[in-house]
């Protein structure tokens, strides 16, 4: 387990300021947050690296504190691998160990073992990031603090290393705690995310909690939350779809609210536990359907509007609709938006359901 | 325009070198072969260069003794008055070293409570071998210093962290990872102050006149005997002063550990 109470470190100008978080015994925490948010700090006040100016860290149920790095158990990979420059390959990843074959295994394991004779200085970023992957499992440590150590590795061999690292961690029960920029990431390997910025935790929940419910507005359009409008939660006033008394009834305390945009005369009808008053409505863009009819669905929500912009990636296409001057991004497949002959000026019904809107 | 440029640039450069090299062409030619030729017959000459190279390495293995911890600790360590400290190592730099030979005498010699107590054990510092150390080691071991923190700066603290949390404690950290990092830039402070403390003499000549080095021999024979007297010596001095800064230069452009 990995858990700091008030946990408070300083390097140069920057303060990472009472961090309270706990990643349970062998789960897989993931960090988030923009650059420059205190993320490697957080990692190294963890490990050791930097002193603590205030509260506590604790590993495994030990209070670790005041112990030195080679005293907590950890292991410690950086996004640019740090193998040191004038050992091989073999000498790096056997470094904290006396099991030589293990350490062999384990870079075998993560697809390293051809490099084993290599020098260092031959191996490029993705290696690196292998052996020092290796380097740090080959130690057997308890906890395993990873900054980005899957970000110089091709696509291809990325998902096959994360795959063994997840692999790993649960065979050995290992606590790990993982910073990433990637959100798809972090909703792969995440049990737990912790989401930093400005050397503060700004949430921590399961992943797919913190995407679909952020807890302000910059966390949502800091984790690609398209459609983030300010505006005023109310209580609903008309009923709400059975479908969507459904979705709520797995919560507790959800209701029936209105949300009235303030850009715009538009006024959504959502679910939830917010209090009325001065709001977000956060809506993912993956969560708009779009038609060129209305439809019949259960969908609380739907408003006309005009195309106003289409962005095509691959089979993933982004189109821009101005409903009522105010604009809404929905995500849909490249061969829908085709079938729809969508194009700028078009008019088309943008529908959600009310559970699909976050108010915060 | 760029040619033009080029060419201007050039001809400032090849001024500047000749600059820089015809006083030591011109001395290693006026006097070079006769000051080898002089190692075999002159017992003087061959005891201060004998002399010279054994006090100037004992002055620089001090100095890497004594200088390695505190580059290190400066290097590594953020703390209050670093700046401070940092310059106050630099200072025997900046003073003349006449005066620097003034100040080691008071406080060293047979006048100083140091140099006095010393005396009274039978341990003399000014006027002997270990008198010479001391100037060398004064006015050289600032360039080490600086060098030294230069090269341990150069050393990612975050390899030393990765070390510590495989395992290693603190100074086997040091010993595994950060020295053999550094050490290209090590041994390159210690070659330059080797070479600065072989060329040392005002500070010897203040506090140890006698016996001689090569850089006081050839102040001794040029106002002794004139510049005649002097030239070999000085010409064997620029001769062996080329060893260390070919070495050094070596190491600099050998591409090795420490360039990561």
């Amino acid at each position: 387990m990995i858990e700091t109470r008030g946990l408070s470190a300083r390097v140069g100008s920057f303060t990472l300021r009472e961090i309270t978080l706990t990643v349970p015994a062998g789960a897989y925490g993931v960090v988030i947050g923009p650059a420059g948010s205190g993320k490697t700090t957080l990692l190294e006040a963890i490990g050791g690296i930097l002193p603590v100016s205030a509260g506590a860290v604790r590993l495994g149920g030990r209070d670790v504190t005041r112990l030195p790095p080679e005293e907590r158990g950890v292991g410690l990979v950086y996004q640019h691998g740090y193998l040191f420059p004038h050992l091989t390959v073999a000498h790096n990843v056997a470094y904290g160990t006396t099991d030589a074959a293990g350490a062999r295994e384990i870079a075998t394991r993560l697809g390293a073992a051809d490099l084993w004779a290599r020098e260092v200085r031959s191996l490029s970023g993705g290696e690196r990031q292998l052996v020092a992957l290796a380097r740090a499992l080959a130690r057997h440590p308890s906890v395993l603090l990873l900054d980005e150590p899957f970000n110089a590795l091709d696509p291809r061999r990325r998902s096959r290393v994360r795959r063994e690292v997840r692999a790993i961690h649960r065979e050995r029960g290992l606590t790990v705690l993982q910073v990433t920029h990637d959100f798809t990431e972090a909703g792969l390997l995440g049990d737990i995310a912790v989401l930093l910025d400005a050397g503060r935790v700004l949430q921590v929940g399961a992943p797919d909690e913190v995407f679909r419910k952020p807890a302000s507005p910059y966390i949502a359009e800091f984790l690609g939350a398209e459609n983030v409008f300010a505006g005023t939660v109310g209580l609903a006033r008309g009923p709400v779809e059975d479908d969507d008394r459904r979705g709520a009834a797995s919560g507790s305390g959800y209701r029936a609210l209105e949300f009235h945009v303030a850009a715009s005369p538009l006024t959504f009808v959502a679910v939830g536990d917010a209090d009325p008053g001065p709001g977000y409505a956060v809506l993912r863009a993956e969560e708009v359907v779009l038609s060129r009819e209305p439809g019949s669905s259960s969908a609380r929500n739907t408003f006309r509007g005009q195309v106003q912009d289409l962005a095509t990636l691959g089979a993933l296409t982004r189109v821009t609709v101005d409903v009522s001057g105010l604009p809404l991004v929905a995500a849909l497949t490249t061969s829908s938006a085709r079938e729809l002959s969508l194009a700028p000026g078009v008019e088309v019904y943008a529908s959600f359901k009310a559970m699909a809107i976050h108010l915060c | 325009m760029y040619r033009v440029a080029s060419v201007v640039a050039a001809l400032v450069a090849s001024c500047f070198l000749l600059f820089l090299a015809a006083p030591v062409f011109a001395l290693v030619a006026a006097a070079g072969v006769r000051g080898v030729a002089k190692l075999g017959s002159d017992v003087e000459l061959r005891d201060a260069l004998l002399l010279t190279a054994l006090t100037a390495t004992t002055a620089t293995v001090l100095g890497v003794a004594g200088g390695t911890p505190i580059a290190y600790f400066i290097a590594r360590r953020a703390f209050r008055g670093r700046a401070i400290i940092a310059a106050l190592l630099d200072l025997p730099l900046l003073i003349p070293h006449p005066v620097a030979g003034i100040a080691l005498l008071l406080a060293l010699g047979r006048q100083s409570a140091i140099g006095g107590a010393l005396l009274a054990t039978g341990f003399r510092i000014a006027g002997s071998r270990t008198g010479i150390v001391c100037a060398m080691l004064f006015v050289s071991a600032p360039l080490f210093l600086s060098a030294a923190r230069e090269a341990f700066a150069r050393v990612d603290p975050r390899y030393e962290a990765v070390a510590r949390t495989l395992g290693d404690p603190a100074w086997r950290a040091f010993r595994r990872i950060t020295l053999p990092l550094a050490t290209r830039g090590l041994v390159a402070a210690a070659v330059v102050m080797w070479a600065r403390a072989v060329s040392e003499f005002g500070a010897i000549v203040i506090l140890t006149y006698n016996p001689k080095v090569a850089s006081v021999l050839s102040y001794d024979r040029f106002t002794s005997y004139g510049l005649p007297e002097a030239l070999p010596v000085a010409a064997v001095l620029v001769v062996l002063a080329l060893v260390p800064l070919t070495a050094l230069r070596a190491l600099r452009y050998e591409r090795g550990i420490g360039t990561m």
